[in-house]
């Protein structure tokens, strides 16, 4: 008899663990990157911003510093989702990845009201235009990179032959300043905060902008998800992209208290003061991804810089339909 | 049969591998199969391009491992033969072993540049640690029997380093180097990831941007030919020039 009442006991504890652990709304693990994506880490800083979160779907951000690892945690089932560049996505989508582009996170656009990634050189120096870098060096943060893209494209543009008539080396952002001013490198790679505060200290020149290079406006970072999250989770994502949403356009209006957030947070770890003032890539308020920029930059990594062994269909990549109407 | 056993540890090893792939167990990008990977290394082997990248690698850490075997030899045999130097040398070797020098890379840069220079001095600096310290030990306890009996035949200082010295660190020299050779190629290889347009390094990051697994475990599998190339060419040469001590003669 006592045992029997024991068995019960157990038999109903499980099944109010099993119905609890139903009842818990989807986790979605998503990798984040150190850079640019301000309302993304927001969810996390300030959850009171998202209504849905801990109700139709859980969040857990996972920092990478690098994307092709971001890539290789997906792969190896470590996250669902992620932040990219769409130069990576497109990659990622060549190798044949499960993966749907579902938000844009931040763009490179023309406009004084934008930043856009800057490429610079020593002030009193030689190099007067682009042309001019043939038998140099330029440093980008990585190869293959958005940065490494950039400085090709705006080479090719001025008809040097990156690799052959200039040289593309990875260099830190932390060291992009000095290499160029002791003329290590001939022109660097500049991105908020370093291109606040070197450009503060004089003495570097602007030579082209990323928007300048590839010569429209185009997606910098986006939002991923694996298509086995979507199919098996679609009102959770559709309940997190309408938070993000939501966070976005907070962002966007109360964009100096949202840095004092994030900073206080731990996500940023710059200055304050410096992080303030620093101006701000362009992000769609409603999150909606440019997919022509897409289409055009993977034409360019085809056919130009033979990147892509394959052609990438971008209209596939895409899917929008979670994001609120 | 002996030149088979090794081989049969490594058909294991690929068995193990090609089997895992297979299993469907690990995305074929992450985990690809060794057909895939041949295919690669196959289309390394024959491209141009691509071998120019294992010379350019090549060249760097061979530069720097030739540097440090000339200096590392020169400090050591001066620390072991010598107290003065050893007690001036000794705590700056031994302080600074543990120091990863490749913290250091950023300051290499800016001081020798992004090409090869900056690589070629870290090598250097890499591989000289065990070179010195190995030939300091070596050098040091040479057999004191043997230098007795030198000096009591009148052999001269230069007479006793060239005949009894010498010849007694040799073995110790050979040690040092075989540490530190393999050293040169992982630096050579960890600097070129970091920064650069060129060499195997470079063709790592190229191919791990661009998820091509495959094509990143081809350029490793040249890298560690060659690393096993250039050990059995020191140990083939320690065993023509230290012929009174050959490695293969260690297991009786």
């Amino acid at each position: 008899m006592k045992r029997s009442a024991c068995l019960l006991l157990a038999c109903i504890s499980i099944a109010l663990q099993i119905s609890a652990h139903a009842a818990e709304p989807p986790l979605i693990r998503l990798g984040r990157g150190f850079a640019a994506e301000e309302q993304v880490w927001l969810m996390s800083a300030r959850p009171d911003l998202t209504p849905n979160q801990g109700k139709r779907y859980q969040l857990k951000q996972i920092l990478f510093q690098a994307n092709p690892q971001r890539f290789q945690a997906y792969l190896a089932g470590e996250i669902d989702a992620g932040t990219a560049p769409g130069l990576s996505v497109i990659f990622a989508s060549e190798q044949g990845l499960d993966i749907k582009v579902v938000a844009s996170v931040c763009m490179e656009a023309a406009g004084k009201e934008w930043f856009s990634t800057t490429y610079m050189t020593k002030d009193d120096g030689p190099i007067r235009s682009v042309r001019d870098l043939k038998g140099g060096t330029v440093g980008v943060v990585g190869i293959k990179t958005a940065t490494d893209l950039w400085a090709r494209a705006g080479l090719l543009n001025a008809g040097l032959q990156p690799d052959k008539d200039t040289k593309v080396v990875p260099l830190g952002f932390p060291a992009m300043g000095d290499a160029v001013r002791t003329g290590k490198v001939s022109a660097g790679t500049f991105v908020e905060p370093f291109y606040s505060a070197e450009a503060a200290k004089g003495g570097l020149r602007k030579l082209f902008t990323a928007v300048e290079a590839v010569g429209y406006d185009h997606e910098l970072l986006d939002l991923w998800f694996g298509q086995k999250f979507l199919k098996a989770n679609p009102e959770a994502v559709r309940a997190f992209l309408a938070d993000y949403v939501a966070v976005t356009k907070y962002y966007l209006a109360n964009t100096a208290q949202a840095k004092r957030d994030l900073h206080k947070a731990g996500f940023v770890r710059t200055p304050l003061e410096i992080y303030l003032k620093n101006a701000d890539w362009k992000r769609d308020p409603n999150a909606r991804v440019n997919v022509d920029s897409l289409k055009k930059l993977s034409t360019f990594m085809r056919e130009k810089l033979q990147w892509l062994e394959k052609p990438v269909n971008v209209d596939a990549l895409v899917d929008q339909s979670y994001l609120p109407r | 049969m002996r030149l088979l056993r090794p081989m049969l540890l490594i058909a294991c090893v690929l068995a193990a591998w090609e089997l895992a792939a297979r299993s469907g167990l690990w995305n074929p990008l992450l985990f690809p199969s060794l057909v895939k990977i041949a295919y690669e290394l196959g289309l390394f082997l024959i491209q141009p391009a691509r071998l120019m990248e294992a010379w350019v690698s090549l060249y760097r850490a061979l530069g720097g491992f030739a540097l440090a075997a000339l200096a590392g030899v020169l400090l050591g045999m001066l620390m072991g033969r010598s107290a003065r130097v050893a007690e001036l040398l000794d705590p700056l070797f031994s302080g600074t072993y543990a120091v990863p020098k490749l913290a250091l890379f950023p300051i290499f840069i800016f001081v020798f540049g992004i090409g090869s220079l900056s690589k070629v001095a870290l090598i250097f600096l890499e591989c000289l640690y065990p070179i010195v310290i190995v030939t300091y030990h070596g050098a040091r306890d040479v057999n004191r029997v043997f230098l007795w009996s030198a000096q009591n035949m009148g052999a001269s200082r230069a007479q006793i380093l060239r005949r009894v010295v010498l010849p007694a660190t040799v073995p110790f020299i050979f040690a040092g180097y075989r540490v530190a050779l393999p050293v040169a190629m992982i630096v050579v290889v960890i600097t070129e990831m970091i920064s650069s347009a060129d060499g195997l390094g470079y063709l790592v990051i190229y191919s791990l941007s661009s998820l091509k697994t495959d094509r990143m475990l081809a350029v490793v599998i040249v890298i560690s030919l060659l690393g096993l190339a250039l050990d059995r060419a020191l140990v083939f040469l320690r065993n023509r020039l230290v012929y009174w001590d050959r490695l293969d003669t260690y297991y009786v």
